[in-house]
C-alpha cells in the first residue's frame, strides 16, 4: 500500500435526500497539488470538509498519514475518539472561503494561538515562526493589527499563514478566492503558487480555471457527488473524456 | 419639600446607610449572577439533553414569574416550609433572602443575553478553531466567548441598570435599603424630601454605571475598528 497523505475510499455522504458524495475514492501523495473542479453543489467543498471532519461521512473510509480517521465495517461507519480526531485533523489545515480569522486576536495571535495553546510550542519560538510566516505572505507589517482592519486579500493571506503555523501535512483550500474582489485574487493566488513551488502538499477547490491548470499536478472533476474524471491538467482541460466535463469547461471558460 | 441644610443633615446618616445597603444588594447580586448566568447559558446550548432542558426550565421559571413573588417565596415561603418540616436551615434572614433571590433571577436574564451573544457568532469561527485542533470547550472559552463580550455589553448594561432600581423591591420584606429608609423618613416627617434625595441616589448610581459601560464598550471594540 502506498503511503498517501490523504486517502478516501468509497466515501458516501448525503444531506437528507441530497447525495453530496457518491462513492468517492481519492488518494493524495506527498507534494501533490490536487485541484478539484466542478459546478456548485457538485460535492467538491464537501469532499474537503470531510477530510478534516467538518462534515461526518455516512460510509467509506478516510485515512490521514496512514491513520484511519473513519472506517466502515459491517455497514457502520466508525470514527476515532474525539481527542484522536483532533490530533489527526491537525495534520490537515483548512483555508476557508470566508477566512474565518479570529476577530478578537491580532494577526500574530491568530497565527500563534494553535501552536502555543494546542501544540504547546515555546511562545517565543512560535512568535518568531509566525513572523516568518507573515513575511512569507508579505504581511509582516500587520502583525499587531486586528483582522477587521485588513482587506479581504490580506485576511486570506493571514489565514494561509495561520494554516501553515500548525505544520500540516496537507493544506486544504476551500474556494480561497471566491469571496474576494477580482482585482485582489491575484495576491492570494500568488501566495498559493509560491507554496506549491515550495513543494507543499495541497488540495484546492476553485473556480479559477486558469490557476487550476497552472498549479495542479492533477485535476479532479466532480459532478453530482461523483468523481467523473481525473488526470493531468493539460489532459483534463484540452481533451475531456466525458461529455459532462466538456460541457462544464465550455460553460466556465 | 424641605431642602434646608439642617433637615438634610439629619436625614443624611440614615440615607447613607440605606444607600450602602442598596449597593451591597446590587454588587452581591452581580457577583453571583454574572457567572451563574454563564453556567445556565452554556447549559441551555449543551449537547447533553437533560442538562439543556433543566437550564431552559430554570430560565423560564425565573423570567416567567414576578421578582416580588420570588422574593416572597424565598423569604416567607421557605420560612413557612422550614417551620412545617423542621428543616430550619431553610429559613433565610432578610438580606441573604434578597441576595439569593436577585442572584437567581438575574442569572436567568444574563443567561439569555449570553446565549444570544454566543449564538450570534459565525459558524466559521467554530470551524476554524476545530481545524486548528481546538476542543469544544477551548473553542468556547478562547474563541467564542471573548468575541461575544462586546456584543453583550449593551444588553448587560441595560439589565444592570434595571437591577439598581429592582433593589428597591427589597423594602417589601423590610430590608433597610435606600427606598425603605426614605419611606420611613417621609412617613415620620410628612415631607417628600427623603424621596427626592433617594431619587438622587439612584440617579447617581445609574449615571456612574452608564459611564463605566461606555468605557467598557469602547475598550472591547478596539479590534472592531475599520480599515483606515
Amino acid at each position: 500500500m502506498t503511503a498517501h497523505i490523504v486517502e478516501m475510499e468509497n466515501v458516501n455522504k448525503r444531506y437528507g435526500e441530497v447525495v453530496a458524495l457518491d462513492d468517492v475514492t481519492l488518494g493524495v501523495d506527498r507534494g501533490e497539488h490536487v485541484v478539484i473542479i466542478g459546478s456548485s453543489g457538485s460535492g467538491k467543498s464537501t469532499l474537503l470538509r470531510c477530510i478534516n471532519h467538518l462534515e461526518a461521512i455516512d460510509s467509506g473510509a478516510i485515512t490521514i498519514n496512514g491513520s484511519p480517521l473513519a472506517e466502515t465495517s459491517d455497514g457502520r461507519v466508525r470514527y476515532r475518539r474525539e481527542a484522536e480526531i483532533r490530533k489527526l485533523i491537525m495534520q490537515t489545515a483548512m483555508v476557508f472561503q470566508h477566512f474565518n480569522l479570529f476577530g478578537h486576536l491580532t494577526c500574530l495571535d491568530n497565527i500563534t494561538i494553535a501552536p502555543i495553546e494546542i501544540q504547546k510550542e515555546n511562545p517565543r519560538e512560535a512568535k518568531e515562526r509566525a513572523m516568518d510566516l507573515l513575511r512569507l505572505v508579505g504581511l509582516e507589517k500587520k502583525a499587531k493589527v486586528y483582522p477587521g482592519q485588513l482587506s479581504g486579500g490580506q485576511k486570506q493571506r493571514v489565514a494561509i499563514a495561520r494554516a501553515l503555523a500548525i505544520r500540516p501535512s496537507v493544506l486544504l483550500f476551500d474556494e480561497p478566492t471566491s469571496a474576494l474582489d477580482p482585482e485582489i485574487t491575484g495576491e492570494v493566488l500568488k501566495v498559493i503558487r509560491d507554496l506549491a513551488a515550495k513543494g507543499y502538499t495541497m488540495m484546492l477547490v476553485t473556480h479559477e480555471m486558469g490557476f487550476a491548470r497552472e498549479v495542479a499536478n492533477r485535476v479532479v472533476f466532480m459532478d453530482n457527488g461523483r468523481i467523473i474524471e481525473e488526470g493531468r491538467p493539460d489532459r483534463i482541460f484540452d481533451s475531456p473524456a466525458s461529455e459532462r466535463l466538456g460541457m462544464f469547461l465550455k460553460a466556465v471558460i | 419639600m424641605n431642602l434646608s441644610y439642617d433637615y438634610v443633615v439629619t436625614l443624611w446618616p440614615a440615607l447613607m446607610r440605606g444607600l450602602g445597603e442598596t449597593l451591597s444588594i446590587f454588587f452581591l447580586t452581580l457577583v453571583f449572577s454574572l457567572p451563574l448566568g454563564l453556567v445556565f447559558a452554556l447549559g441551555s446550548i449543551s449537547r447533553f439533553r437533560p442538562f439543556r432542558i433543566l437550564c431552559r426550565i430554570y430560565v423560564w421559571l425565573f423570567r416567567g414569574t414576578p421578582l416580588m413573588l420570588q422574593l416572597f417565596f424565598f423569604y416567607y415561603g421557605l420560612g413557612i416550609m422550614a417551620n412545617q418540616s423542621g428543616l430550619l436551615f431553610l429559613r433565610l434572614a432578610r438580606f441573604p433572602a434578597v441576595v439569593i433571590t436577585f442572584a437567581l433571577n438575574y442569572a436567568a436574564y444574563f443567561a439569555e443575553i449570553y446565549r444570544a451573544g454566543i449564538q450570534s457568532i459565525d459558524r466559521g469561527q467554530y470551524e476554524a478553531a476545530k481545524t486548528l485542533g481546538f476542543s469544544r470547550s477551548r473553542t468556547m472559552f478562547r474563541i467564542i466567548i471573548p468575541q461575544t463580550i462586546r456584543r453583550i455589553i449593551p444588553p448587560v448594561s441595560n439589565e444592570t441598570i434595571t437591577l439598581v432600581k429592582d433593589t428597591a423591591l427589597a423594602n417589601v420584606i423590610a430590608v433597610p435599603e435606600l427606598l425603605k429608609v426614605a419611606k420611613d423618613a417621609s412617613n415620620r416627617d410628612t415631607t417628600t424630601t427623603a424621596y427626592f434625595l433617594a431619587a438622587m441616589g439612584y440617579l447617581a448610581i445609574t449615571f456612574v454605571l452608564t459611564v463605566v459601560y461606555q468605557k467598557l464598550e469602547k475598550r472591547f471594540s478596539r479590534h472592531e475598528q475599520e480599515a483606515v
